[in-house]
């Protein structure tokens, strides 16, 4: 299986002096780097421009940005200034890919506010990746899947999760939704999705053409995808691939 | 002279969590209710048998730990004419070693049965409780995607000899990958692990056949042994 890249494929970083820590940690960079055409010199979160932060920093491109526009529209009335404010160090804790940090903030301040399944489902990796809680997290996923429905992301996970189960039909049936709804321009995440297909279509029921052609996909997604790659040249030199 | 009593044994074992290692020795219990011994019946073969629990237990060395005995005990307590939730409580074996403990909470399977059932109309009384019945009886017996595949009455009866020995050997070989292997946390070593896991279990052993196969037939082969035994016994 591919491991997670970018925001969910981070490192744990040293406790320090735990979450107060962390938390100046972060409002230093926001206060220093929230630059924006509402805030051209990156000074402090206001009632008139918290909407627009959040949506700059956490969600610069779609179908994100709109899922947490709709988000705010639903909820504007519970959230505001202070949501802003967190929602912008999870984003730091985000950038700097430290799970606990990403952990322990949202446990800490999200708990106050609507559940948002768009935060949940860039949280929910983080918190198997630090816990293992599976349970929990397969009932993150459940719920992106259900309330954002054209996302192929909450069924790649939902399928990575049906792996680790060794629910093999589970974990195609979810790959074969994500493969249907994942955007053409989305390399690292389609790339992951073929590359996973494969290996559970192999796993499955040993079927080397379908594992193969995936691979291939995957490869032609992302040329440099060195799992890809590797799988490839173990598939092709014996006849069993699977990581043991 | 050869001295066949039973000796005890230290070994240390790799797990990714306490959980799991807790689970581990609980899954050594089932494989031993399902040992044969010099020909001799298996624990669980002389309750199918007879019903006596006393007699199965009653070639236990008084070394055998009071705790460990109560296991047994609880291991080989008639199973229950309707749904087998008693599978929750078991490991699973092997290929469920490592998941995270769960039960009718997270059962979405049982959850959508039986919610279907209670959206149903049905024209009375015993028809509701007979398609209640047909229910249990088919969450029993069908592979459920939480116990790796296997059905909740192939947790029910427990792992045998082979897959004692596919166990051994894959907590052995994890040992040897990750025992000295830094993570960045627990979480990270349980993916790790089960990645791990799920890759092995369908790797070919030199017979061609994969664990999954094997362990599956025995678990099988086990459930038929145990329902020729009942049917003798009646």
């Amino acid at each position: 299986m591919s491991k997670r890249k970018s925001r969910e494929h981070s490192t744990r970083a040293e406790a320090r002096s735990g979450y107060p820590y962390w938390i100046r940690q972060a409002d230093e960079i926001i206060a220093k780097h929230v630059v924006s055409e509402a805030n051209p010199n990156g000074a402090e979160i206001r009632p008139d421009n918290w909407q627009q932060l959040a949506l700059d920093w956490f969600t610069p491109r779609e179908p994100e940005r709109s899922a947490l526009a709709r988000y705010i529209a639903a909820h504007q009335t519970k959230l505001g200034v202070a949501w802003a404010r967190e929602l912008l160090r999870l984003e730091v804790f985000f950038q700097v890919k430290d799970d606990q940090a990403i952990v322990e903030h949202y446990a800490r301040a999200f708990r106050a506010y609507p559940r948002c399944a768009l935060i949940e489902l860039w949280v929910a990796g983080h918190i198997l990746r630090q816990s293992g809680d599976v349970w929990r997290v397969r009932q993150m996923y459940l719920n992106a899947a259900a309330e954002l429905p054209t996302f192929a992301k909450p069924f790649y996970e939902l399928g990575f999760l049906s792996y680790l189960l060794g629910d093999f039909p589970g974990a195609l049936e979810q790959f074969d939704q994500a493969a249907a709804l994942v955007a053409a321009d989305d390399v690292e995440l389609g790339a992951r999705i073929f590359y996973n297909r494969g290996l559970v279509r192999f796993a499955l029921n040993a079927d080397q053409q379908a594992a193969l052609a995936d691979v291939e996909e995957a490869l032609r997604r992302k040329p440099d995808y060195a799992q890809a790659k590797e799988a490839l040249r173990a598939f092709k030199s014996r006849a069993r691939w699977v990581p043991w | 002279m050869v001295d066949n009593r039973p000796v005890l044994q230290l070994r240390t074992r790799w797990f990714p969590t306490r959980v799991s290692g807790e689970r581990s020795m609980l899954m050594e219990i089932e494989f031993v209710v399902n040992g044969r011994h010099q020909d001799k019946p298996s624990m669980s073969e002389i309750v199918w048998a007879t019903g006596n629990i006393k007699q199965a237990l009653a070639d236990l060395p008084p070394i055998v730990p009071p705790r460990v005995r109560r296991e047994l005990e609880r291991l080989l307590q008639p199973w229950p004419p309707g749904r087998y939730t008693g599978a929750y409580r078991r490991t699973g074996g092997i290929l469920n070693l490592f998941t995270p403990p769960w039960g009718e909470p997270q059962d979405e399977v049982w959850n959508k049965m039986i919610a279907e059932w209670r959206a149903t109309t049905f024209p009375d009384d015993q028809a509701k409780r007979a398609a209640l019945i047909e229910l249990e009886q088919r969450w029993n017996n069908t592979p459920h995607p939480f116990f790796a595949g296997l059905t909740p009455a192939q947790v029910m009866v427990g792992g045998g000899a082979q897959e004692a020995k596919l166990a051994d050997e894959f907590l052995t070989q994890l040992g040897k990958i990750f025992g000295k292997r830094a993570f960045a946390s627990e979480g990270d070593m349980l993916m790790q692990t089960l990645m791990l896991l799920r890759g092995w279990q369908v790797e070919p052993q030199p017979n061609g056949q994969t664990p999954m196969q094997i362990i599956l037939a025995e678990r099988t082969e086990l459930l038929n042994r145990r329902a020729h035994l009942l049917a003798e016994s009646k």
